[in-house]
C-alpha cells in the first residue's frame, strides 16, 4: 500500500488525532520500516541481557563522551495530582516543570502539582506543546484551541479568530528571541512579540505540500518546520528565504536509498542542537549536519521504534519519543528506556559502539507510548500516554 | 464741502444694494448657523467658525500660540534644580528653585512625557512619546548627548537599582523597554497591562510597579478590570499582575517610604449602568488604589470624591519622605487633595474586608483622610517634592506654570511662570474647558475623562436613549475629527457645535449647557487642536511592506477571489476612501443589536485605527480580526469571507498603517529632503 501524501486534510487530521489521542494501549503492534511486525515482547527477548545493577556513566562510555543514562525513575499520575494521565508535552523551567496534559496544564514545583485549565484562562485544556522564552521568561503554550502566553501569572490567548494566528491546533511552539514560532494544523507562523504582529506560512507562500505542520525548532539562524507531507521546511531568518528538504526517493513505505535525505516526507518533529538537525517521522529518524543526511531505523540502530511522536535534541544527544519507549542517541550510541509489558519495571537497553547491554529499571518509565520529553543537567522528564516520568542522571 | 448729486446717487444705490444683499444674506447666514449648531439662537459670529476652526488657515496659525504645557518633573538631589517636561514645548525646562526662575531650556523629541535623573545626578532621561525614543541629557552641558530607541509611545521612566538599566513604559504598544544604559541598546520588551504610563521602583529596590490606564478588553457586561504589572528588577522579567476591579485610568504610582504600600490614582467608571444615572451622582468616581506589598496583600480602593463634589481626573500621586502625607493632583477640577496617611492606615487596618469593599463606592469616607483641597492653576498634572519634602511642585499644564506648595502649612508659596504665551487663545480656552469637569453635574467628569489624551478610554457605555434602548456605545477617538462629520455612531450631529450643544448637557453633563463663547471655544479646540500621534509602529517610513501592499490591494479590490465582481456598495474602499477612510455616510454593516435603536451607523474614520480597540459601535470586536472572523458572517461589512487567513492578515496589516494626512505628508517631505540632499 502506498500512502497518498496528497490525501485530504480531514483524513490527515483524523489519522494524527487517532495516533496521539487513542494510541494509548500498552502493547501496540507496529509496522517497521521493513514491513515486519514485532511485539514489545519479541523486542524484549531479542535484547535480553540482564544486569543486576543500574549502570554508571563509565559503564556506557563510548570512545568519546559517555551517553547519559537516567535511572531512579519516578512516575506521576492522577493519583499524584496530575489532572490527566494523558500527557502530551513537558518542559523544564528552572525549578519547576510544566506538563501539558489532556485536561490542562500541570506545574510541578516544590514537589507538588498544580493544575491550570480554561477556568484559569487557558484557551483549551488539551495542551500539546510548551516553550519558555529565554528573553522574557514568558511561557508559551500550544493547545488544541489556540496559543497562550503565560506571563506574570496571566494567560493571554491568541486564536485564529482574534489574531493573525494561522490555526488553533498548535502542535509545536518555539521561542526564538522576540519571536514565537508555531506549527499548527493550518500552517506555521511567527508572532513578533515586539511589534505584536503575525506572519504566517502555508502552502500558498512557502514550499509546503499542505498547511499541516507538526513541529518547529530553531538553530543556527534558521527555523525548521516539520511539515506533513513536505519533509522539513527550513526558513532562514536573516534572508527570509525558504528551503525544503524532502525524501529524494519519494518512497512512502521504505527508505529506498539510505542517507539520501529525510527518511520520509511525513515528518513529526525537528530539533537542532550541536550543529545537527534531527528529524523525526512515523517511519524512522534522521539527522543532517549541513552536508549529509543520515537515517536511523529500529532494525539497524537502537531506536525503539520507527514511529516517533516527538524529538528533542539537547547538546549532542537527541531524545526520541516513540510508541515503544524513549530512545536517546548521539548518532552512534543508543540508550532506550522501555517498560515491561506487565508491572512497573522495565529496562534500559544500551548500545555502546555496537555492543548491546540491558539493565533493569525498577520502576521504569510510566508507559511506552511517549509523546514529550525534556532534559536538563540532572533530570529527564517524559510525557507518556499514561503518566509523567522523571529520571535522574546516573553519575 | 459740496457733495455732488452724482455722488449722492451712487451712495444711495450702494445703500439700496447693501440692504438688498444684507437681509437675504442675513437670513441665509442665520439658516446656515442654525443648521450648523442645531439651535436658533447661536450668535452670528462668522469668525468663530471661519477663523478659529480652520486648522490650516495661515491666519489661524498666526492667531494660535505655542504653549509649553508642563506635564512631569524631577528634582535634583540637592533640590536646587527642578526639571520640567514641557509636553508641547518639546523641551526640558530647568528651573532654579531658589530664585524660582527658568534658567534653561533643552530641546528634546516630540511630545515628551516624563523625566528621570541618573543616580549620580549627571544625566536626565526624557521620554519622547511621539518620537519613540528617550533623550539622554548631560545636565552640566545642558545638551542632548544620546537618543535611545524604545517601543511605541514611551512615557514613564525608571532606572534599575544598580543604575545599569532604564525601563521605559511604552503607552501605545503596552510594553516596557528594558534598555542597557552602557550600550544604549534596547535589550527586550516586556508586555505589561493595557496602555501603561507610570512606573516606580520600590524602596527596597526589588520590584517595579507599572500602572495601566485602560482596562483589559472584555465583552460588555463584564466588570472593568485593569492590570498593574510587577517587574522583578534583578531578572528584568514580569513577576506578576495585580488587578484593579471596576476601576481604570491608573496614571501614576507612589510607594510609601517603608515600601509597605503602593498607591495609584484611579477612576471607577459606571459604564454598565445607563448614562441617565449622572444626575444621581453615579457615573464616574475618582480615588486611589492601595496595594499592600506583602504576600496576599489587599487591594483597597478609597474614593477622594465627596457626596456632592467630585474630584475628577486624578493624575499623579506623591508621598512625603516621612510618609505622613500624600498629595493627589486632580487635573479635572484644578486642585490638589492632601491625604493624611496615618488616617488611611488607621482606616484600612480597622476595617473588615466587607467594610473596605463598601468604601469603594462610599463618597463619605474621604472626609476621614482628606485634610485639605488646595486650589491650583488650570489642569494640574505631575507632582514633585523637594528632597526635604517641604516643597511640593505642581505642573499646571494648561497654565504653563509651576505652583510651589508648602507641605507643612499646605498653602501655595509661589508660582513659577515658565515663560509661555500670556495670551489664552480661543483653542486654548477650549482645551481648558475640555479638560475641566466644572461643567458636569457635581464635577463628575470632564470631556477628558472619557477621552484621555483627547482620544478614547477603550470602554463601552450604556447610552440609554429616550426610547430606553441600551444603545451600547464604544467611545470614539477625537483625534483629527475636524473633517469627518457627521458625529456620533448614528451620525445625528452634523457639527461639533451640535454635538457639544444643548443635547450634550441634556444627555451627558446634566447641567447648564455651555455658553456660546464656551461652545465655540471647545469646538475650536476639538476641530483644530487634536492631532493623531505619528504612526511610528506600523508606518514609520510611509513606505508599505510587500505584505501591506498586498493588503492594500485587497482593501481596494473590486472582484473577490472567485473572480466575481463585488457590488460597489460592499467594497471596503467605497465606504472607507482616503484620506480619512470614511465616506461620511451611514451604513448597515449587519451589527445592529436587538437592544439598539434602529439606526444605521456613521462610517468611522480609520486613520490610526490600530490604537482604537475595541471595534464596532458597541465594542464587540476585541481586535480588528474579529470584525471579519466573528461579526460579518454574511459579508455585510465588506466582502471578506473569501479571504484566506494570510490575505486577511495582510489586509489588517495595511489597515494598521493608515495614518493622518499630516503625518503622511510629513513623511513625504522628509523623504523628498533626504533624496534632494543625497
Amino acid at each position: 500500500m502506498k500512502i497518498q501524501v496528497k490525501s485530504n486534510r480531514v483524513l490527515n487530521f483524523v489519522f494524527v488525532t487517532l495516533v496521539i489521542l487513542i494510541g494509548t494501549t500498552g502493547s501496540i503492534n507496529r509496522v517497521s520500516a521493513s514491513g515486519s511486525q514485532k511485539t514489545e515482547k519479541e523486542i524484549s527477548k531479542a535484547t535480553n541481557q540482564s544486569s543486576p545493577k543500574e549502570p554508571t556513566a563509565k559503564a556506557v562510555a563510548s570512545d568519546s563522551k559517555p551517553m547519559p543514562v537516567y535511572g531512579h525513575w519516578k512516575n506521576f499520575t492522577t493519583k499524584d495530582g496530575l489532572p490527566s494521565d494523558k500527557a502530551y508535552a513537558v518542559r523544564i523551567d528552572g525549578n519547576r516543570v510544566l506538563v501539558g496534559t489532556h485536561d490542562g496544564l500541570a506545574v510541578y514545583e516544590n514537589e507538588k502539582w498544580r493544575t491550570y485549565t480554561t477556568k484559569d484562562g487557558l484557551p483549551h485544556n488539551g495542551i500539546v506543546s510548551i516553550d519558555v522564552s529565554e528573553l522574557t521568561g514568558d511561557i508559551w503554550i500550544g493547545t488544541l484551541g489556540g496559543l497562550c502566553r503565560w506571563s506574570g501569572g496571566k494567560f493571554e490567548n491568541f486564536t485564529q479568530l482574534n489574531s493573525g494566528m494561522p490555526n488553533d491546533l498548535v502542535y509545536g511552539v518555539c521561542c526564538v528571541g522576540k519571536d514565537v514560532w508555531v506549527a499548527t494544523g493550518g500552517g506555521a507562523g511567527h508572532y513578533d512579540t515586539n511589534l505584536k504582529k503575525w506572519e504566517i506560512f502555508t502552502e500558498k507562500n512557502a514550499p509546503m505540500h499542505e498547511p499541516w505542520t507538526y513541529g518547529v525548532s530553531a538553530g543556527d539562524g534558521k527555523i525548521f518546520i516539520a511539515a506533513w507531507g513536505g519533509g522539513v521546511i527550513e526558513y532562514t531568518t536573516g534572508t527570509k528565504k525558504f528551503k525544503d528538504y524532502t525524501d529524494p526517493d519519494g518512497e512512502m513505505e521504505i527508505d529506498l536509498l539510505p542517507n539520501d535525505g529525510p527518511v520520509h516526507d511525513i515528518t513529526t518533529g525537528t530539533s537542532w542542537a550541536d550543529g545537527k538537525l534531527w528529524v523525526s517521522s512515523y517511519f524512522g529518524l534522521c539527522n543532517y549536519d549541513g552536508v549529509k543526511w543520515k537515517g536511523y531505523f529500529d532494525h539497524d540502530s537502537g531506536l525503539a521504534s520507527n514511529f516517533i511522536n516527538f524529538i528533542r535534541a539537547e547538546g549532542r544527544i537527541a531524545f526520541m519519543c516513540t510508541d515503544q519507549g524513549l530512545s536517546s542517541s548521539d548518532g552512534t550510541n543508543w540508550v532506550t528506556y522501555k517498560k515491561n509489558e506487565n508491572g512497573a519495571d522495565g529496562k534500559a537497553i544500551i548500545i555502546t559502539n555496537g555492543v548491546k547491554k540491558e539493565i533493569p529499571l525498577s520502576p521504569s518509565i510510566s508507559h511506552n507510548f511517549i509523546i514529550g520529553v525534556d532534559a536538563d543537567k540532572n533530570f529527564i522528564w517524559v510525557a507518556t500516554s499514561s503518566g509523567v516520568s522523571r529520571g535522574e542522571l546516573l553519575k | 464741502m459740496k457733495i455732488s448729486a452724482k455722488k449722492i446717487w451712487i451712495l444711495g444705490i450702494l445703500v439700496v444694494l447693501g440692504l438688498i444683499i444684507y437681509f437675504p444674506g442675513h437670513k441665509l447666514a442665520r439658516a446656515h448657523v442654525n443648521y450648523r449648531t442645531g439651535v436658533e439662537d447661536h450668535p452670528l459670529l462668522c469668525l468663530d467658525c471661519h477663523l478659529y476652526i480652520q486648522s490650516e488657515s495661515p491666519i489661524t496659525k498666526m492667531i494660535n500660540e505655542d504653549y509649553y504645557s508642563p506635564i512631569n518633573m524631577a528634582v535634583s538631589k540637592d533640590g536646587s534644580r527642578l526639571y520640567v517636561v514641557a509636553q508641547e514645548g518639546n523641551a526640558l525646562i530647568t528651573v532654579d528653585t531658589e530664585q524660582n526662575k527658568v534658567i534653561g531650556k533643552i530641546g528634546v523629541g516630540l511630545l515628551p512625557h516624563s523625566v528621570v535623573l541618573s543616580y549620580d545626578g549627571q544625566k536626565a532621561y526624557v521620554s519622547n512619546q511621539w518620537s519613540d525614543n528617550v533623550s539622554v541629557i548631560d545636565l552640566a552641558a545642558s545638551e542632548v548627548v544620546d537618543t535611545l530607541q524604545t517601543a511605541n509611545g514611551p512615557s514613564g521612566l525608571a532606572i534599575s537599582a544598580d543604575g545599569k538599566m532604564l525601563y521605559a513604559v511604552n503607552t501605545y504598544s503596552s510594553n516596557v523597554s528594558v534598555i542597557d544604559l552602557q550600550t544604549g541598546e534596547e535589550q527586550k520588551r516586556l508586555d505589561v497591562g493595557n496602555n501603561p504610563t507610570g512606573i516606580q521602583l520600590s524602596p527596597e529596590k526589588k520590584l517595579l510597579f507599572v500602572t495601566s490606564r485602560r482596562a483589559n478588553i472584555a465583552p460588555y457586561g463584564e466588570p472593568v478590570r485593569t492590570d498593574m504589572t510587577l517587574i522583578n528588577d534583578s531578572s528584568a522579567r514580569n513577576s506578576g499582575f495585580r488587578t484593579l476591579e471596576s476601576a481604570h485610568m491608573a496614571e501614576n504610582v507612589a510607594f510609601t517610604p517603608t515600601g509597605d504600600l503602593a498607591i495609584v490614582t484611579l477612576m471607577r467608571p459606571k459604564n454598565l449602568v445607563p448614562s441617565i444615572q449622572v444626575e444621581r451622582g453615579f457615573m464616574m468616581n475618582h480615588g486611589i488604589g492601595i496595594f499592600e506589598q506583602k504576600q496576599n496583600g489587599r487591594i483597597i480602593q478609597l474614593m477622594l470624591d465627596e457626596p456632592n463634589a467630585y474630584y475628577a481626573d486624578p493624575f499623579d500621586v506623591i508621598i512625603t519622605p516621612d510618609g505622613k502625607k500624600a498629595f493627589v493632583s486632580h487635573a479635572g477640577v484644578d486642585c490638589i487633595s492632601v491625604l493624611d496617611m496615618d488616617s488611611i492606615r488607621a482606616l484600612i487596618n480597622s476595617s473588615t474586608p466587607e467594610t473596605l469593599k463598601t468604601y469603594e463606592n462610599n463618597l463619605g469616607v474621604s472626609s476621614r483622610f482628606v485634610i485639605k483641597r488646595i486650589p491650583t492653576g488650570a489642569n494640574p498634572k505631575g507632582l514633585a517634592l523637594s528632597p526635604d519634602g517641604k516643597k511640593l511642585y505642581v505642573a499646571e499644564q494648561l497654565q504653563d506654570r509651576i505652583s510651589v506648595i508648602s507641605t507643612e502649612n499646605l498653602e501655595i508659596l509661589t508660582t513659577i511662570d515658565l515663560g509661555g504665551p500670556e495670551k489664552i487663545t480661543v483653542s486654548r480656552q477650549g482645551r481648558r474647558l475640555f479638560a475641566n469637569a466644572g461643567h458636569t453635574f457635581q464635577n463628575q467628569y470632564s470631556c477628558y475623562t472619557c477621552h484621555p489624551d483627547y482620544h478614547e478610554d477603550g470602554l463601552v457605555y450604556n447610552m440609554a436613549s429616550k426610547d430606553m434602548g441600551r444603545n451600547l456605545t464604544n467611545t470614539q477617538s477625537l483625534r483629527d475629527i475636524g473633517k469627518t462629520a457627521p458625529f456620533k455612531w448614528n451620525g445625528k450631529n452634523q457639527t461639533v457645535f451640535k454635538q457639544d450643544g444643548i443635547r450634550f448637557s441634556t444627555v451627558l453633563t446634566r447641567t447648564e449647557q455651555f455658553s456660546y463663547p464656551d461652545l465655540d471655544a471647545i469646538a475650536s479646540f476639538i476641530m483644530t487642536g487634536i492631532q493623531y500621534p505619528p504612526n511610528l509602529q506600523h508606518n514609520p517610513t510611509g513606505e508599505l511592506t510587500e505584505a501591506q501592499l498586498r493588503g492594500k490591494e485587497i482593501f481596494e479590490r473590486s472582484v473577490d477571489n472567485s473572480g466575481k465582481e463585488i457590488p460597489v456598495g460592499n467594497r471596503c474602499i467605497t465606504c472607507h476612501p482616503a484620506p480619512y477612510y470614511t465616506n461620511k455616510m451611514l451604513r448597515d454593516v449587519g451589527t445592529l443589536a436587538a437592544t439598539d435603536d434602529s439606526i444605521r451607523f456613521d462610517t468611522p474614520h480609520l486613520n490610526n485605527i490600530y490604537a482604537s480597540a475595541p471595534y464596532l459601535h458597541d465594542g464587540r470586536a476585541a481586535t480588528l480580526e474579529e470584525i471579519w472572523t466573528k461579526y460579518s458572517p454574511y459579508d455585510k461589512h465588506g466582502v471578506a469571507n473569501d479571504l484566506s487567513k494570510i490575505e486577511l492578515n495582510e489586509m489588517i496589516e495595511f489597515l494598521k498603517t493608515l495614518s493622518s494626512p499630516d503625518y503622511t505628508e510629513s513623511l513625504k517631505k522628509e523623504k523628498h529632503t533626504e533624496n534632494t540632499s543625497n
